[in-house]
């Protein structure tokens, strides 16, 4: 059996008056990319030290395949972690820090060799025994960090924004070696992090987390084109949220009023009647010349280009007053969109969905403040990391 | 007059005005210094008329000399007895309520730091009169070497405490947490992932309590007991009044040397000890320097 799927039951934590993390949970199946992804004081870096053991839950329950560890002291858990600051130990080589854990462990000092020296290796940094982590770039101290974890064949293993501080090209490599290497490993990796792409390219899982709460848990495709609240169609990527009056459902779609103009919307909460919010994410939003007819089409006015070299991005202010962004691949064509010309905008009914009225009430505070991918929402002055 | 201003404000290159500031401020310090070891060499009684050379206040004279006076003898004996003992007792002391006090923290935390500050700023005189009366009184501790040395680490110990703390607080609990995560236990990780990061700290430590200590005088007077347990700054002190030979500048030339070549050792042992922490370079005054409080 595959051993390394966690289980977090009703997990609690709390930081004296500050709830970090609210009675989440979350079951990890053994050998999965799982990302717990949300902006900074979400509570993913806590729900992270919980399970590493740095922490002790106020309430609930961690269990690795099946067995509570909530007694269990960090050195005693069958997981390992690569800190956000790598915390290598600047007094020790990179031979040395790899085998810090399995000399804590007694292995025979051949072993201890060989051991070593296979995750060197497989972390492409053989030949590097001897340097300290002073002389190393940022990219192989994250390597080292990494080794250094995997060579004790954990079940389960921990990484906290382990890409945070390289710059963006090498982060692109990582992200597709660590992918690797955790397939090649068959290892449980939980994976902080707050950059959804980085999320959205990695995972077999993804969990959105907003204070301290986990907002919905999904495959990277599903999270991205089926959102099922407001904030995470908001933290993935850029959405289109738009306030309308749900006049419930019309064969399998849902009729709503955006102010005067009727949008049929077909996915989601389609059953739905009342306020609520319906998204659209701004590469499904077609632009038309004005006064192109047909449904789902509301007038507009182009505000702001936005060139962004492999596609421009429009912001276009509706008659409503509302503003939706589009976004279209640079391939070529010749689009004369000057500011202020009049367009029509498409929204195709099969991309525009309907979110549940449940979180209508929550998302007039989220959206207050200018609610984007930085992360603006009420819980973000809560807790810590 | 405009090319003389321009060479001495020097606008592209290191400022000259405070080139000579820092070198007049160097020779106005080490000057009355070097007179003194310079008097300690001279032929006549005088310490302040020059009479020619000579070693006699060093081994010549059969009992005047450093060598000969068991007076003198015994004085740097005891000063360099007290400044070990300070440092053997009050630098692991320090050490280890530094680390209880930034990472066991509890309600108390807080105001021990504040008081931790306490013999920093008590005028020293007030410390030493309480010292007297608690040990006297309270404690029943004797007079001499015992009492003299349990003052000094009283006092050495903030030194210890806020030069380690700084030092903590910039290392951060990560390392330990790594240390742990790899399978060491909390001692385990205190003394492989810990302990070697605090290093220089620690040298910094000794070096200014065996400073403190040598150059105490306040309340190493105070708590002595007497001619046997004077230190050199007290047999100095005592002996301005009465017959003061250059004698007694060889005593300071032998503390001003043992102390110079303490702080070299001290900086070659502390810059091996930190080589491979990138935070820190240069000298053991760093730590010092970086206190935080």
């Amino acid at each position: 059996m595959k051993t390394g799927a966690v289980e977090l039951v009703q997990l609690r934590k709390q930081f004296g008056d500050v709830t970090a993390v609210d009675g989440i949970d979350v079951s990890i199946e053994a050998g999965e990319f799982f990302s717990l992804l949300g902006p900074s004081g979400c509570g993913k870096t806590t729900t992270l030290r919980l399970i590493a053991g740095f922490e002790r839950p106020t309430d609930g329950k961690i269990l690795l395949d099946g067995s509570d560890m909530a007694a269990t002291p960090p050195h005693r858990r069958k997981v390992n972690t690569v800190f956000q600051s790598y915390a290598l130990f600047p007094h020790l080589d990179v031979f040395d820090n790899v085998a810090f854990g399995l000399r804590r462990a007694h292995v025979q000092k051949a072993d201890v060799r060989t051991r070593v020296h296979r995750v060197l290796e497989a972390v492409q940094l053989g030949g590097y025994d001897k340097r300290k982590p002073g002389q190393l770039s940022g990219g192989q101290q994250q390597r080292v960090a990494l080794a250094r974890a995997l060579v004790l064949e954990p079940a389960v293993l921990l990484l906290d924004e382990p890409l945070g501080a390289l710059d963006a090209k090498l982060r692109k490599a990582l992200q597709l070696e660590l992918k690797s290497i955790q397939e090649r490993f068959g290892i449980t990796f939980v994976y902080v992090t707050h950059d959804q792409e980085e999320a959205l390219t990695m995972s077999d899982r993804i969990a959105v987390m907003s204070g301290g709460r986990v907002e919905q848990i999904a495959t990277p495709e599903r999270m991205y084109e089926e959102p099922k609240t407001v904030f995470v169609a908001d933290f993935l990527g850029v959405s289109n949220l738009m306030h309308v009056t749900a006049e419930g459902p019309d064969g399998d779609s849902c009729r709503t009023k955006l102010g005067d103009f009727a949008l049929r919307a077909g996915c989601g909460e389609v059953g739905h009647r009342g306020e609520t919010y319906v998204v659209i994410r701004p590469e499904r939003v077609a632009v038309e010349p004005y006064e192109t007819a047909g449904e789902n089409r509301v007038p507009g006015m182009i505000e702001r280009v936005v060139y962004h070299g492999a596609s421009d991005q429009l912001v276009v202010r509706l008659a409503t007053g509302d503003t939706v962004q589009a976004l279209f691949v640079n391939d070529g064509s010749q689009r004369d969109w000057a500011q202020g010309t009049p367009v029509q905008v498409h929204f195709p009914a099969e991309a525009l969905r309907v979110l549940p009225a449940s979180t209508a009430a929550e998302t007039a505070v989220a959206l207050a403040p200018e609610a984007g991918a930085e992360g603006a929402s009420p819980a973000v002055e809560v807790g810590a990391g | 007059m405009r090319r003389v201003r321009d060479w001495f404000a020097n606008p592209w290159g290191q400022p000259r005005a405070l080139g000579a500031v820092t070198w007049l401020y160097m020779a106005w310090s080490i000057v009355p210094v070097c007179i003194a070891i310079l008097f300690s060499f001279n032929n006549g009684r005088s310490r302040s008329v020059w009479q020619g050379f000579s070693t006699r206040w060093w081994w010549g004279d059969p009992n005047n000399s450093v060598l000969h006076d068991p007076s003198l003898r015994g004085a740097i004996e005891q000063s360099l007895k007290l400044g070990g003992l300070d440092m053997l007792i009050a630098v692991p002391l320090g050490v280890g309520l530094a680390i209880g006090l930034t990472r066991w923290r509890g309600y108390g935390a807080r105001p021990v730091n504040y008081l931790m500050l306490f013999p920093l700023v008590t005028p020293e005189i007030v410390m030493a009169v309480s010292l007297l009366l608690v040990f006297s009184l309270l404690y029943s501790i004797p007079f001499g070497t015992e009492a003299q040395t349990l003052g000094q680490v009283t006092f050495s110990i903030s030194y210890v405490v806020i030069i380690v703390r700084g030092r903590l607080l910039s290392i951060g609990p990560e390392y330990e947490e790594a240390a742990r995560d790899l399978g060491a236990s909390q001692v385990g990780a205190f003394r492989l992932a810990l302990l070697p990061l605090l290093w220089p700290a620690v040298f910094a430590s000794f070096i200014v309590v065996f400073a403190l200590s040598i150059d105490d005088f306040v309340v190493t007077d105070y708590l002595s007991a007497g001619q046997s347990t004077q230190t050199v700054p007290i047999l100095i002190y005592s002996s301005v009044r009465g017959t003061a030979t250059p004698a007694l500048n060889a005593v300071a030339t032998v503390m001003v040397t043992i102390t110079l070549l303490s702080v070299g050792l001290a900086y070659f042992v502390y810059r091996w000890a930190s080589r491979s922490q990138p935070a820190t370079s240069g000298s053991a005054l760093n730590e010092i320097a970086a206190l935080e409080v």
